[in-house]
């Protein structure tokens, strides 16, 4: 394919490009539209009246959570794909972000009375929850990434039974957590920024010191165990890695699908399969996706907010399909 | 490896200048809250989710429930945003009429805090359970009042009202139109005989199920209000999704049904000889009512227009 023509480094300059455009873009979309002008005079610290405030409180805040939350599954989404040695691992079919949801749904639905600080905490511990329950029952002297998978899919079908089952005996107040299980960046502002921030600016730059880890990893237990590599401390380490990246991203913005899974598969297709590219790849990829989702939520039918999570979906679930078919034929 | 790590510091770049455009917001925000401070006078406003200043009378008022729309009208304001979930058939007649032009600011679910901004209102009035997450955001805008409405049953209603009416600054006002409202639900109650013994049972019916509204519930305890028993005394929930055993079980003499589309479960259940056993169904008291009325208004006026709904199907009818 020629597009691996292209140097990966020159693809991650061009996706860096692309993301700071589509951030400034983002900036001016919504149900009242900001002149890019106006824009720049707010940036140059110019007095823009009611589009400052729109910008400064609305706007920013859900931007730099679409770069943050897109970081945080997207290479959450590459290193579980690079553990489990499975093009299908994601966030979303390991359980993690079932688990966040079940608990943040039994949290908005039987405690809703709540501080509203409650729900992240309750969704990033679900998260965390799941990843025991996958390591009591997965690791026996280790883990095969076949098992891995499998126990993750049963979870996941476990909590999201959970799920069910809530929405189904509490009709009414469903309607508000259906909102955060579907993912979304609206209502978000800087103090769930902040909240977010540490942990996906912090865990980051370690995933990229272990990327040479996930190489080895995904020749296989046998070549990397031959190489040296302490394999099941390794996959432990990163799976942690994963579950912090993504159980912290889901607990603020709410189960957001798909993006964990496609932008790791669609950064693979540009950068090749080197961890040093494919995980800030990956993460650029993953912003992209949800800055695009987001802004078609705010803008197309504007004053109605469509979840970012909906549009994720609608561009995830086709692309996964295509995908599919490709490996079939490969 | 140095290539890797540039890629890495591609990225960091990327997410430090996002967060530089941070720098910039704060003051915006400062600006915004002196401009609030000059005020005649203030009084502080306790709801669910603390207490409010407010400061004169609020003339731009935006509403993310209907039952608030409704407030707002008993008192004669109307609101210049509502959350009206982009469809204004949803404002039941007997308010539209009420109120003027206003903004529609999307869903209740979601509404769009951009467009509540660029109204400037001086009072935004959310509910509980589907707006506590975006209180802060929605208290830089403009002074900001929770109150319970989706969660409410009548006596709740009655009481947003009066935080409502204390917040606009028409504390009498409010009195007066209280006073009025309880003696229109005076005559509605004089309506209903003393030895009325029929059970009741209002319900949303969907093509996803069939919703009861027990005694606890707005319509529920509304209807019990006026001497009218509701066929579910029991269960946790105010809403119950229930199938047709239970519903049989329950057997009310009266159905009010709030039917959400033409295809419903019910239009299945009618074929089954168990639900041409309900008494309801065998007295012909099965009576179809209009959802936005009936279970998404919540507020005084929908009340009485409810009461006078079931007081005209239950007993004028038969004259």
């Amino acid at each position: 394919m020629n597009l691996k023509k292209i140097s990966p480094l020159a693809w991650i300059l061009f996706l860096s490009i692309l993301t700071l455009l589509g951030a400034f873009l983002s900036i001016g979309i919504g149900a009242v539209f900001i002149d890019p002008a106006v824009i720049l005079h707010y940036f140059t610290g110019g007095n823009v009246e009611n589009s400052g405030f729109i910008i400064g409180n609305f706007r920013l805040p859900r931007i730099v959570m679409c770069l943050l939350v897109g970081t945080g599954l997207g290479i959450s989404g590459a290193i579980l794909q690079g553990v489990v040695r499975n093009p299908l691992a994601s966030p979303d079919v390991i359980g993690i972000t079932k688990g966040a949801g079940l608990s943040a749904a039994a949290v908005i639905i039987l405690f809703p009375e709540l501080p509203v600080i409650g729900l992240p905490i309750a969704a990033f511990f679900g998260a965390g929850l799941v990843t025991v329950g996958l390591y009591l029952f997965a690791f026996r002297k280790g883990v095969q990434p076949a098992t891995l998978a499998l126990v993750g899919i049963a979870l996941g079908a476990i909590c999201q039974a959970g799920i069910q089952f809530l929405t189904i005996k509490f009709p009414i107040e469903t309607n508000a957590a259906l909102v955060w299980l579907t993912g979304s960046v609206w209502g978000k502002d800087w103090g769930d920024v902040w909240l977010l921030a540490p942990w996906i600016l912090i865990v980051t730059p370690i995933t990229f010191a272990l990327a040479p880890k996930l190489d080895v990893l995904s020749l296989g237990d046998d070549v990397a165990e031959g190489l040296g590599e302490p394999v099941q401390k390794a996959r432990l380490l990163l799976l942690i890695i994963a579950v912090l990246l993504a159980g912290s991203s889901v607990a603020i913005v709410g189960t957001l699908g798909f993006v964990g899974l496609i932008a790791p598969h669609i950064a693979r297709q540009l950068v090749g399969n080197r961890h040093a590219y494919l995980l800030p790849a990956s993460a650029l990829v993953g912003i992209l996706l949800l800055l695009l989702a987001d802004d078609l939520g705010r803008g197309l039918f504007p004053p109605t907010e469509v979840p970012a999570g909906i549009f994720t979906a609608i561009i995830g679930a086709p692309y996964f399909l295509f995908l599919l078919r490709k490996l079939q034929k490969s | 490896m140095k290539k890797q790590w540039t890629a890495f510091f591609m990225l960091l770049f990327v997410l430090f200048l996002a967060a530089c455009g941070n720098a910039n917001d704060e003051q915006t925000v400062e600006d915004e809250g002196d401009k609030n401070q000059e005020s005649e006078e203030t009084r502080v406003i306790k709801h669910e989710m603390g207490e409010t200043e407010i400061s004169g009378t609020p003339e731009k008022v935006v509403a993310l429930e209907f039952s608030f729309v409704d407030n707002l009208a008993s008192l004669g304001v109307s609101p210049v945003g509502i959350a009206d979930d982009n469809d204004k058939e949803r404002i039941i007649e007997p308010i539209r009429e009420e109120i003027e032009d206003y903004t529609s600011v999307g869903t209740r679910k979601q509404p769009s805090l951009e467009v509540i901004s660029s109204l400037q209102p001086d009072l935004i009035i959310a509910d509980m359970q589907r707006h506590k997450d975006i209180y802060d955001q929605l208290s830089e805008i403009a002074p900001t009042i929770i109150l319970p409405s989706l969660a409410a049953d009548y006596e709740g209603i009655i009481d947003s009202f009066q935080t409502v009416s204390k917040a606009m600054g028409m504390e009498d006002k409010g009195e007066e139109v209280l006073a009025e409202h309880q003696q229109k639900m005076e005559e509605l109650r004089a309506q209903v005989p003393e030895d009325e013994d029929r059970t009741v049972l209002p319900a949303v019916v969907a093509d996803s199920g069939y919703y009861a509204h027990n005694m606890e519930s707005y319509t529920g305890s509304l209807l019990e209000s006026i001497g009218l028993k509701n066929a579910i005394q029991s269960g946790d929930d105010r809403y119950n999704k229930i199938n047709l055993e239970q519903l049989v079980e329950f057997n009310p003499d009266v159905l009010f049904h709030m039917s959400a589309g033409d295809e419903t479960v019910v239009t299945e259940w009618e074929n089954n000889s168990l639900y041409q056993d309900i008494s309801a169904v065998k007295n012909d008291e099965v009576h179809e009512v209009d959802r936005n009325m009936w279970s998404r208004f919540r507020g005084l006026i929908s009340s009485e227009k409810i009461l006078e709904d079931a007081v005209q199907y239950l007993y004028e009818e038969q004259k």
